[in-house]
């Protein structure tokens, strides 16, 4: 009986010194709140958000667009994507992603680089959520347009007038888009970007950030 | 009777705590039983989930896999599986759905095949659920538990689809995961604490604790059935996880309910502590 005791005092011990160091010495506890807890998984719903891809200007908690989007968007139409390690739905979108813009990047990577669509200059920006800095965080919530928190995210950024002023307009995506294969959801980014670049070159000469 | 009022009472309490993300607290612990991290009110991270992201399609995130056994560990050596009979929501539903067990039960075909002897078998599915869906497959093909989860279903899809109708769309799981949630709900009403017993995975994590906790379920005295049991079988037929109480000895599948302790009339059980 007295060894049993000695075992589970010991065990105890063992037991909540380790949690207690992995909560103080390691990230563990960010990462299972901010990876887990406030990001949507969408495996576990088993639903995928509705792909709606109608333009708008105001971002969703009301914060000014980020600096870089703003500078980037002297160059040209702007692509975001946002992904998290374990993500089957980031894992079915990366070679599309790839393919469209013809570039290769590692899943943990984080990405800005100026792409070519069709000759036209897209400053591609790629965010793994579990490894990326405070700003793409934030612009993840910034453009998480229908308030999903789900990944993967994909925004376009172009400009558009409003009320006399040209300004920041853009569409967020979500998941593998409500396609069933790889063709229709390249098709259909393809397609997006295109028109995106229209709406672009009708309003940059007006654009004076 | 008033020992089950309070277990209704911390059951009822902990299901509201594990909802408090509707007011927007939310922590980065795990939750120490089965709730989905993806409930539009979850306040903390359903462990398997970070299990299954600790080994997704072959990585190895040790923090992450050690994170939630760490903490399922320090309720499972303070209680064994107290957390089942006294904390988890899923535990609250199947004592809410146990009355309507009891009475199929009687059925004499049901009651046949309850106390036949590849039953006790069954129970050891949940470790292979353990094992083969949620760390193996996730680790070879990357997520399937999750995918099909009938908790994930119960407690994350159908409240985000009756808060959001419009903005979800069923993805291709969604199906097959409603058919298991429907097996779930008839297993649950069929057989008392029936997901317990045989299909929770963290049953499985807290079950081998039982027999370390310092929390447990215990004769009064050494032999004491030999000498003073009227043999009334009161225990084993209260009893929701469908236990022999008499011949137990730290049983894994006892979840600390305290049923049979109530129900004894010569009150020869108890519960033992350090």
């Amino acid at each position: 009986m007295k060894k049993m005791i000695v075992f589970q005092i010991c065990a105890l011990i063992l037991v909540s010194g380790s949690l207690s160091l992995m909560i103080i010495q390691t990230d563990v506890y960010e990462r299972v709140q901010s990876g887990i807890v406030e990001v949507l998984c969408l495996s576990c719903l088993k639903l995928e958000p509705k792909t709606k891809s109608d333009f708008i200007f105001e971002t969703t908690n009301g914060e000014p667009h980020p600096d870089f989007v703003i500078e980037n968007l002297t160059k040209g139409v702007i692509f975001l994507h946002f992904s998290e390690d374990a993500c089957p739905g980031c894992d079915i979108m990366y070679p599309i992603i790839k393919d469209l813009f013809k570039i290769e990047f590692g899943k943990e990577d984080m990405v800005y680089t100026i792409t070519n669509f069709e000759g036209n200059v897209i400053p591609y920006y790629y965010a793994n959520l579990d490894h990326t800095n405070e700003l793409m965080r934030n612009t993840f919530s910034i453009y998480d347009k229908d308030n999903i928190k789900g990944l993967p995210m994909f925004s376009i950024i172009t400009l558009g007038y409003d009320k006399g002023i040209i300004k920041p307009y853009y569409t967020t995506l979500y998941g593998s888009l409500n396609l069933d294969n790889d063709s229709d959801r390249l098709n259909y980014l393809i397609e997006l970007l295109q028109q995106s670049i229209e709406i672009y070159a009708q309003n940059s000469e007006g654009f004076h950030p | 009777m008033r020992f089950q009022i309070k277990r209704l009472t911390s059951q009822i309490l902990i299901f509201f705590s594990a909802n408090l993300g509707a007011l927007g607290f939310q922590t980065g612990f795990c939750y120490p039983f089965f709730y989905c991290n993806s409930c539009p009110s979850a306040t903390s991270a359903c462990p398997l989930r970070a299990i299954e992201q600790s080994v997704y399609k072959g990585s190895f995130y040790w923090k992450l896999l050690l994170f939630p056994i760490l903490i399922l560990g320090f309720f499972g050596v303070t209680s064994g599986r107290g957390v089942c009979g006294w904390a988890c929501p899923i535990g609250l539903l199947q004592r809410l759905t146990g009355k309507i067990a009891r009475k199929i039960k009687k059925n004499p075909k049901l009651k046949k095949i309850g106390q036949h002897k590849i039953e006790k078998y069954f129970r050891y599915i949940k470790y292979l659920n353990l094992i083969i869906l949620v760390i193996f497959t996730t680790y070879i093909i990357g997520f399937m538990f999750t995918d099909i989860c009938p908790i994930g279903f119960l407690t994350g899809t159908i409240p985000t689809l009756i808060l959001y109708p419009s903005k979800f769309v069923p993805n291709p799981f969604f199906w097959i995961a409603l058919i298991i949630f429907i097996l779930f709900l008839i297993l649950i009403f069929m057989i008392e604490r029936g997901w317990c017993r045989y299909f929770c995975p963290i049953g499985a994590i807290l079950a081998p604790f039982n027999k370390i906790s310092m929390l447990y379920v215990s004769p009064v005295e050494k032999n004491i059935f030999d000498k003073e049991c009227i043999h009334c079988n009161a225990c084993v037929n209260s009893c929701p996880m469908g236990i022999d109480v008499i011949n137990m000895n730290r049983d894994p599948e006892c979840i600390l309910c305290g049923k049979c302790i109530n129900v004894c009339p010569k009150n020869l059980i108890k519960f033992e502590r350090v």
